[in-house]
Order: structure tokens, then C-alpha cells, then sequence
């Protein structure tokens, strides 16, 4: 964003997504708003707050203009906002003609920054409307939702508070050292920062699965030939996406799909079975898939489980390192081996949700391969790369403290370590931030929020 | 234009001016001292201590700039301690009982005998103005003298108001009368102005106590000297006395609080919440059973001893019988009763950070006038007005100390910045740089500027750099010399850096450390280095980064009213405080991140 941080101006933007709807909405906010809007409807009187009234743009809709008086409205100032016919063109005029009369077009993210000027939204609730906006998960639009409401805010709120009344018994010991007591004891102290600590872990474990949720990952389906990727894929993804044939060597190229797993929005990839091939166009088909494993976060290796393991299975038991769930499909025939493999049928969809919460569980760096799917109903309240830094450096200055405190160094050191735990604190929240920061935030919005 | 009178007048001997005084004439400007009487010259009306807490920090700064009070406590003290001394060096903080009729007789000799000083026993009336411009001082009774610069150090003597009780009675110090014509004068300019309140505790005649009832407490064997140039304090060292309130006294407390100006609403003043009244105690921490009172002596040849933490506003009948009710006072005879005082003073955000008056250039107020307690804060203000002064004179550049480099600088930041809604006591809790700020390296971080502007002479510049090229020479001897400590094996720098292992262990240990009789500094130095090194690393890194962004000046001019996107409210500070950089625009309460971001996002603008 080349972004202003001035808020003189009257802005304005399409709020509504590109592309035809039955309905589109023009949205204005700063001073001028209202006056524009009566300007561009050709109104004598002003329009009431808070009311819908139905008015005509002249020579191009009728539509129904909302004005919503400052302070109360989205970005703290006079908003307007005008529902029209969703065609594109109409909309694009309405902001052209909203422009030729005093506005000017909004940049990515403008009327959120407004909201966090005028002290509307904190940061962490500013950072939220951009998640949901760009939810495409019920549950990252949940954990969004929860941060829009402060879960996250008053969280970290609770745990700075819980560091200021440490700080401020710690300060007096050393500002009145002739009061004849100790405002608190070292075991206390002690006890009170290792449960800070303890918090804020608790918040970094959240934050994994939370940006797992927010971010979601790439997952690769491989194996040997015919041992049911494909059917696999299909089950999972839920539609016939990938070709199946009893053929060995069906699939040649990767096929992509997104998928929604237990809240995890997920990038699937079938990949071509891996063996020695002649084909050329296979042969190819193989190179793709190993380069698809390597950059995978997670890999599914499907063994048949009717069949007995041969020579490629044990060397892609062998060979697939890093993040793997092995599957033994076919479950619907008889198994000729068990083992650590999650049974599934592809066929039947036997063993899916087990298959499901062990992929999450992964994801999320727990090692049980069941664990997962009851921790996924809590919604995590850290889901932002920039939340999660911001916290492991809490932690990591808590733990200092803790351990000069628990070495015996005296109350300034740990005091030291303690304003460096409480300004990552204030960062996350926006309380203390740089232009910077906030400039690098706002960037990644779109047009019209 | 004539040669003026003075190049710098100072109104008021307190601590504030004669610091203020003593920095402008060893500048070598020609300096004249307004005040009323010889005999209240650098007084003690409250507790005879110099230093405590960071109070004794701002005194090692002082010195290390070349100012009085530190040798002058050195000189005088009767008890000496290094408080917080279980600690790390970062917040050991000397303090001392004064004798304080001779620190005020030492203080006055000083001045008396500096060069270019000039006394003026008389009552300061009117400040004039010429051109915009300070021009001189209107004396009460006529009469006029011309200046360059005018130092204002009256204290609390703007319209002082004294409360034992429900008796009233208008004055400035125990005794001395307040000023009027000052203060009208003052107040002509237009400064915004408050009215804050501080007290002072009862004096018991020292024949009429039984001391061998009490608990002993003693100071430190040897003494810690406050000044770089003193080598040991010789004088024969004193003890207080320490005892306990009772229920019985609480009680007293309780049943006669209505008759208490500070909780009967006859006081409107504002005072120190970390001072409180005895009234205060009794009150706001009821669980409590006791709380404890010392008994101090305020001088060799003075009968009077300082009920330290009694201070209280009650009426004298009242009082004598609380005394009273102290087991062991039961036949302590009052010789002054405790007080109440509520004084004007003017809201610092009315200076620059030079402390120059923005409205009145020429015009510098130091000490109580802008709302701080304390003799130490008004001594750090008036050394620092009084180099400012003398700078204006032969218009030099400001000298203003950063917050990263000094108490002092903490203390006129804060109160430029933020200004003052209670009396403003200094802290170790306001420093950021906490860790870098300690009394052992006071003077490696100032002594070189106090010398470029001309307050170190050449004797003590050569002590200096004795100094700072043996701690070089230590310094270096401890990366390299190899020791086993507590069955470790490292560099004595290394060991020295374990959270309880001392500069004895190391040099028991076989590291040769170099003294000269001011072990204690050199050591306290090399231990703090160590000790803190980890984070004093993170956070000049740390530093570095903040320093770019906060470091960016505002332009003189630049108006805030254009800024789009700042309330009302905002405006309105930033332009009155019209602060000098971006850091300490975000340090002005209600100046918001977002606020600080649409004001940096303009400045970067505008190209500076």
C-alpha cells in the first residue's frame, strides 16, 4: 500500500466481490461521505442516519443509500454505504462518479486502518477482518471471528497483567529496599513466572494448529503403483476428481485439489505411482512426484494391505523421511500384513475420519496418530505467523528470567528480562508498534475492507 | 547594547539554585544569587538525608558533572549507606544523614569562595522582559539589576500554605515568609499552573529521649563516598534509632481523622502517594499492625532529631499524644509539630528540554517550581538550568542528556514530556537503560561533558582518566586471565558474570585485579560488565533499531494542526509540547501508536 496514513480524505471502493451479483455495495468513509453521496443522488436534504432510503444515481441506478454517522460506523468516521445492482459496471460507475465528486479511491486495506486510527479495532482485531475475509473454512472463519471479538487481545491482556503486578512488586523491592520487607519472596516470584510461562506456551502450542488452520499445508499422496492413491484422493476430496483404472501407471501428472480437513484447509496432490518405468512420459510423471514429496509438509504413503509388502514398498518405507502417515488401503479385502498402517478402504470409507484426525495430528507436530480430532473442536486463539513470533519471544525472555531468578541473580536482572517479555506483549497487540509495521500489515488487505 | 548587571541571576539558594549558581560561575559567567538570608542556604526543611534510591544515582551524576552536592554530603554526612547493596551494582544507590546546619554552612563557603559569584540578600520581585527576552530582576523593595539569563529556583514558595490541623497560615519554608510579587509576576506569562502538597514530620528534642530503649541501625563500615573525588570519609559515624507505631497510636490516628486537613478536604493539593502521611498509612493499609518510624539527628550541634515517616498534618495536641503513645516517647518533648504545605508550581511541560521557559526565552525554572520533590531532583535541575543558563549567554548549543545516558536526563524528559499530576520523586523503575545507568560508571558517561563545557578542572580530569585507563587495563586482564571458580574454569570476566560469585572470589581465585583505594568503583564497574553483559548485548542491538526510528526529529515548525487523522486532544499536547524528536512524541500520554504512526508518516513526508 502506498499507503496515507491521513484520514482527511474521503475515500471510496467497491466493498462487494468483482463479478456480477443481484446485489453490489459502494462504500464511502471520511468527512465528505455524506455530502458526496446527497451530491451524487442529487438530494436536497440529508440523508438520515441509519436509515435505508431509496434514492437514484443519476443516469446509472437506483439504489439504496445507508449512512452511518461518525462515530458509529466500521471505520469510526461518517460512512455512506450504497447498494446497487451488482452489475460491475454500474458499481465501477458509482465509484466514478463518486470520485468526480470529491472522493478518491480507496488503497488495499484503507477503511480497516481508519478503523485502527480512530482506535475502532485493535491490531490483533484489524489483522482478524483480513482472516476472515479470506476465510474458506468454517473453522478459520471461527478463529478469526474469536480474535474479531478480543479472545486473542484479552489473552495477552490477561498475561501482561500477570507480568506488570510481578514488575511492580519486583520495582518496589528494589525502590524502597528500607520499607523492612520484601514486597515478594524469590520462591513466589518464581512460581508466578512459571506460570506465565506455562500460559504462554499454551498460546504457542495453539498458534501451531491455529496457522496450520489459517495457513493450511501441502499434502502428497504417494506409492507404489495400484496401491489406491487415486481412489484414496477421490475419497478424501470427495468427488471423482482422479482417474481410476485398474492399470498400474493411470496417473502420470499431479493433480491438485483443496480440501477441507477437520477445519484444515488442505492442498491434496495424487501423485503417479513411484517405480522403474520405461515410459518416458511415466518416467517424468515419477520425477514430478518426488519433487512434489520433497516440498510437502506431509506425506501419505499408501500401502496395499491385501497384498504382501514387496520390494518398492520397503523402499519407500525406507526412503520417505520427514512427516508421513503410512495407510494400509483395500481394508474392504482381506489383510495379509498388519502393522503401524492406519487400515482405510477408499472403497468403503473405512478408516477416513481416523485418517483424517492422524493427517491433523501430524500437521500439528502430535505425535499420537488419533490425536487431533478432540483438541480440533477448541478453537486456537493465535493463528498469525506474526502473533506466533511475538509470543515465542515472550516466552523466550520468561524463561530467561525465570532462570536468573531460579539462579539467583537479583531482582534488576530478572526486571530486565521481564520489560523485554511485556514489550513483545505490547507488539502483539499494537499497544506499542512501528509505522512500519502497521504499513506491512494494512498491505495485505483488499480493496473496499 | 550595555554590559548587563550579571550574565545570570539566580533566585533562590536552595539546592536547586546553588547548583545552578556554582555550574554558571564555573562556566565563567558572572553570576549574582538572590535569596533572603545567609542562614537558609542549601537548608534541609525536611529530612536530612541526601540520597536513597535513585536519588543517589542523580547525586553521583551531579558530581560526575562537576557539581556541589556530592562533595558536599561527603563533607558533612553523620551516617553513610549503600542501599541495596545484596543486589546487582546497577541499583546500589548511596544515602546519608546530613549534618545540616554545616552541609547549608559548607554549601555557602563554596559559593562564597568561588570566583564570579556574587550574593544578593535581597526580597526578588518582578522579571523583566526586553525585546521578548529575559532582561533582568525587579527587586520587591525597588530597585532593579540587569542580566542575560534568570535561573528561578523558589521552591515551594509560590503561594505557600502551611496546615497544622485546622490553623492556616500562609508562608513558604518552616518560618520564612512566601513570595507574592514573584509569583504574580510568574503567573503574568501566562504558564499553566497546579498546586501540589508535601509535609514535613514532627522534631522531638533529642535530651528528652531514653535512646538506649531502641534498636540500634548503623551505617557502613567503611563509609561509601558520594563523590569520584573523595577517597574515604574520615568523620566518626552516627546511628539512628528505630521504632514502631501501635494500635494505640492508630487508634488516635482513626478517631481524629476528620481534623485532618489532608482528609477533611482543607488541603486540595495533590501529594506523593510513595511518601505517605502517617494519616495516609493509617488509612489506606489498615491490616497493617505497625509501621516503622527512625529517629534521626539532623546535626552535631543541632538538639532537634527527624521523626522520619510520621509526617502528618494533624492538630499539635494531637499530635504530642501520638507521640506520646510511641513506646519509648512517652516523655518526648515536641519542638516542632509536623506540617502540611500546598504550593503552586508551574507544569514543566512549560520548558524546553534545556529547561528554558518556551514562552519566556532567558527565563529557566529548576527544582520544586516545576512539581518534582526532593532535593536531589531539584539539584539535577539546577545544575542543569544553570549550564543551560550560562550556554544562553554566549549562545551556545543546549546541553541535554539523553534518557539512555543519565538519571538526569529521565528526570527532565519526564517532566517536559509528561508533565506532573503529583510530586515527582526519581525512580530506578523510570529507567529504561536501567542496567547501563549505575553510580559506578556516573562518571565515564558524563565527566567528558561536564569537562567540555567547563565544569571539571584540570586536577580532577587527570583523576578521571587515571581512572578510566586503569579500568581499561582491568578490563582487559579479566578476558584473558584464566580462574577456577566454585569448580569452574573460565576467564575471570566469565566467572565474574555468574549471578553469585563476587570480585573477591575472582581474585581469590589468582586474578590480579589493579586497585587504588577506590576499589569499590573499579570493581562495581567490572562486575556490572560482566554480570549484565548477555543483555546489555540484546539490548544495544535492540537499541540500534529502536534509536532509528525514534531518534528522527520533528521539524521545529512543524504544525500539528495540519495533520489530518489526530484528535483534538492530541493536537493539543503535541503542540504544546512541541517535542523535539519522534520518541518523545510517543512518550506524551494519549499519544497512541496510531497516533505517533500518522505524525512519523508526515514527518517522513516532509523529507527531514
Amino acid at each position: 500500500m502506498g499507503a496515507s496514513f491521513s484520514t482527511a480524505d474521503t475515500i471510496v471502493a467497491v466493498a462487494t466481490p468483482h463479478g456480477r451479483g443481484g446485489l453490489g455495495v459502494v462504500r464511502m468513509s471520511g468527512p465528505e461521505s455524506a455530502a458526496i453521496a446527497q451530491r451524487l443522488t442529487s438530494r436536497e436534504l440529508p440523508f438520515e442516519p441509519r436509515h435505508a432510503t431509496l434514492a437514484v444515481v443519476r443516469d446509472i441506478d437506483q439504489v439504496v443509500v445507508t449512512w452511518f454517522a461518525a462515530p458509529h460506523s466500521y471505520t469510526g468516521e461518517d460512512v455512506v454505504e450504497i447498494s446497487g445492482h451488482g452489475s460491475p459496471w454500474l458499481l465501477q460507475s458509482i465509484v466514478e462518479s463518486a470520485c468526480a465528486a470529491g472522493a478518491r479511491l480507496a488503497q488495499p486495506g484503507e477503511f480497516t486502518l481508519r478503523a485502527y486510527l480512530h482506535g475502532r479495532l485493535d491490531l490483533i482485531q484489524a489483522e482478524a477482518v483480513a482472516d476472515l475475509i479470506d476465510a474458506v473454512t468454517p473453522l478459520q472463519a471461527r478463529v478469526a471471528f474469536d480474535q474479531l471479538e478480543g479472545t486473542l487481545t484479552s489473552a495477552v491482556q490477561r498475561i501482561d497483567a500477570q507480568l506488570f503486578d510481578l514488575a511492580a512488586k519486583l520495582e518496589a523491592s528494589l525502590d524502597f529496599p528500607d520499607e523492612g520487607f520484601h514486597f515478594i519472596t524469590r520462591t513466589n516470584a518464581s512460581a508466578d513466572l512459571a506460570a506465565v510461562q506455562t500460559e504462554l506456551e499454551r498460546l504457542i502450542t495453539d498458534g501451531r494448529r491455529g496457522r496450520l488452520i489459517r495457513e493450511g499445508r501441502l499434502v502428497v499422496i504417494a506409492g507404489r503403483p495400484n496401491v489406491g492413491k487415486s481412489s484414496l484422493f477421490n475419497a478424501l476430496i470427495g468427488t471423482n476428481r482422479a482417474i481410476v483404472t485398474p492399470l498400474a501407471g493411470t496417473t502420470r501428472d499431479l493433480l491438485t485439489e483443496q480440501v477441507d480437513v477437520c477445519g484444515v484447509p488442505l492442498t491434496l496432490v495424487d501423485t503417479a505411482g513411484l517405480r522403474e518405468s520405461a515410459d518416458v512420459i511415466e518416467e517424468e510423471g515419477v520425477r514430478r512426484a518426488e519433487q512434489a514429496r520433497e516440498v510437502a509438509a506431509l506425506t501419505l504413503l499408501v500401502l496395499d494391505g491385501s497384498q504382501p509388502l514387496d520390494g518398492d514398498d520397503q523402499r519407500l518405507l525406507a526412503e520417505t523421511g520427514g512427516p508421513r502417515v503410512v495407510i494400509a488401503n483395500k481394508a474392504d479385502l482381506p489383510s495379509v500384513w498388519s502393522g503401524s498402517g492406519i487400515a482405510v478402504s477408499a472403497v468403503t470409507g473405512r478408516g477416513l475420519d481416523e485418517l483424517r484426525a492422524a493427517i491433523v495430528g501430524a500437521l500439528s507436530g502430535e505425535s499420537g496418530d488419533t490425536a487431533g480430532t478432540e483438541d480440533l473442536r477448541d478453537v486456537p486463539r493465535v493463528s498469525n505467523q506474526r502473533h506466533l513470533l511475538q509470543l515465542e519471544g515472550a516466552v523466550t525472555a520468561v524463561t530467561r528470567s525465570l532462570e536468573q531468578l531460579n539462579q539467583g541473580a537479583t531482582e534488576e536482572l530478572v526486571l530486565a528480562e521481564l520489560t523485554d517479555a511485556r514489550e513483545a506483549l505490547e507488539a502483539l497487540t499494537g499497544k506499542r508498534t512501528s509505522d512500519d509495521l502497521l504499513r506491512h500489515i494494512f498491505s495485505t488487505f483488499c480493496v473496499g475492507k | 547594547m550595555a554590559v548587563p548587571d550579571f550574565d545570570v541571576i539566580v533566585i533562590g539558594a536552595g539546592h536547586a539554585g546553588v547548583e545552578a549558581a556554582w555550574a554558571a560561575a564555573r562556566m565563567g559567567r558572572r553570576v549574582g544569587i538572590c535569596t533572603l538570608s545567609a542562614e537558609t542556604v542549601a537548608l534541609m526543611p525536611c529530612n536530612p538525608a541526601i540520597g536513597g534510591t535513585a536519588k543517589g544515582h542523580l547525586v553521583r551524576e551531579i558530581d560526575a558533572l562537576g557539581g556541589l552536592m556530592g562533595r558536599a554530603i561527603d563533607a558533612t554526612g553523620l551516617q553513610f549507606k549503600l542501599l541495596n547493596r545484596s543486589r546487582g551494582p546497577a541499583v546500589w544507590s548511596p544515602r546519608a544523614q546530613a549534618d545540616k546546619r554545616h552541609y547549608g554552612r559548607w554549601v555557602r563557603e563554596a559559593l562564597t569562595s568561588a570566583p564570579n559569584i556574587t550574593w544578593i540578600f535581597r526580597r526578588a520581585g518582578r522579571v523583566l522582559v526586553e525585546a521578548g527576552h529575559v532582561s533582568g530582576l525587579e527587586f520587591e523593595d525597588g530597585g532593579a539589576v540587569s542580566c542575560r539569563a534568570l535561573v528561578v529556583t523558589t521552591g515551594t514558595f509560590l503561594n505557600g500554605l502551611v496546615h497544622i490541623g485546622d490553623e492556616q497560615r500562609p508562608a513558604g519554608r518552616a518560618g520564612e515568609p512566601p513570595t507574592h510579587q514573584l509569583a504574580e509576576s510568574l503567573r503574568a506569562f501566562g504558564f499553566e499552573m497546579g498546586r501540589l502538597k508535601t509535609g514535613t514530620p514532627p522534631r522531638l528534642d533529642r535530651k528528652s529521649i531514653d535512646f538506649s530503649r531502641f534498636k540500634e541501625d548503623l551505617g557502613d563500615d567503611p563509609p561509601v563516598p558520594f563523590s569520584f573525588s573523595t577517597d574515604r570519609i574520615d568523620r566518626p559515624q552516627m546511628a539512628c534509632h528505630i521504632v514502631h507505631t501501635t494500635e494505640a497510636v492508630h487508634d488516635l490516628v482513626r478517631s481524629h481523622i476528620d481534623r485532618s486537613p489532608l482528609y477533611n478536604g482543607q488541603i486540595s493539593g495533590v501529594g506523593p502517594r510513595y511518601c505517605p502521611s502517617l494519616e495516609d498509612k493509617v488509612m489506606r493499609f489498615p491490616e497493617k499492625e505497625r509501621h516503622q518510624v527512625f529517629l534521626e539527628r539532623e546535626g552535631l550541634d543541632v538538639d532537634e532529631i527527624y521523626v522520619n515517616g510520621m509526617s502528618m498534618s494533624l492538630p499539635a495536641a494531637i499530635q504530642d499524644a501520638i507521640v506520646h503513645a510511641m513506646p519509648g516517647l512517652e516523655d518526648a518533648v515536641v519542638m516542632r509539630h509536623a506540617y502540611a504545605v500546598e504550593y503552586d508550581f508551574v507544569q514543566p511541560t512549560e520548558l524546553s528540554l534545556s529547561l528554558e521557559a518556551k514562552r519566556v526565552p532567558g527565563l529557566f525554572l529548576a527544582g520544586q517550581i516545576n512539581g518534582t520533590s526532593g532535593y536531589e531532583e531539584a539539584a539535577a535541575q539546577g545544575l542543569m538550568a544553570g549550564i543551560n543558563a550560562a550556554q544562553r549567554c554566549v549562545d551556545a548549543t543546549n546541553v541535554v542528556l539523553g534518557r539512555d545516558q543519565a538519571y538526569i536526563g529521565i528526570l527532565i524528559d519526564d517532566l517536559v514530556t509528561r508533565g506532573c499530576l503529583e510530586p515527582y520523586r526519581m525512580f530506578t523503575s523510570r529507567a529504561e537503560h536501567r542496567l547501563v545507568l549505575r553510580i559506578d560508571n556516573a562518571d565515564l558517561r558524563l565527566t567528558a561533558i561536564g569537562r567540555a563545557v567547563g565544569m571539571i578542572d584540570d586536577a580532577r580530569w587527570a583523576r578521571f582518566e587515571t581512572r578510566a585507563a586503569r579500568l581499561d587495563r582491568n578490563r582487559a586482564r579479566a578476558a584473558t586471565t584464566r580462574v577456577v571458580v566454585n569448580g569452574l574454569t573460565g576467564t575471570a570476566a566469565e566467572a565474574l558474570g555468574r549471578p553469585l560469585v563476587s570480585m573477591d572470589n575472582v581474585v581469590s581465585a589468582g586474578y590480579a585485579f589493579e586497585t587504588d583505594g577506590v576499589r569499590e568503583i573499579d570493581a562495581a564497574t567490572l562486575e556490572a560488565e560482566c554480570k549484565y553483559r548477555g543483555y546489555l548485548k540484546r539490548h544495544d542491538a535492540q537499541q540500534a533499531r529502536v534509536e532509528s526510528q525514534h531518534a528522527r526529529r520533528i521539524p521545529e515548525e512543524f504544525d500539528y494542526e495540519g495533520v489530518p487523522g489526530l484528535t483534538r486532544e492530541v493536537v493539543e499536547r503535541l503542540s504544546a509540547i512541541r517535542p523535539v524528536t519522534l520518541g518523545q512524541a510517543g512518550r506524551i500520554p494519549g499519544v497512541t501508536p496510531a497516533a505517533l504512526a500518522i505524525v512519523a508518516s508526515r514527518v517522513r513526508k516532509l523529507g527531514t
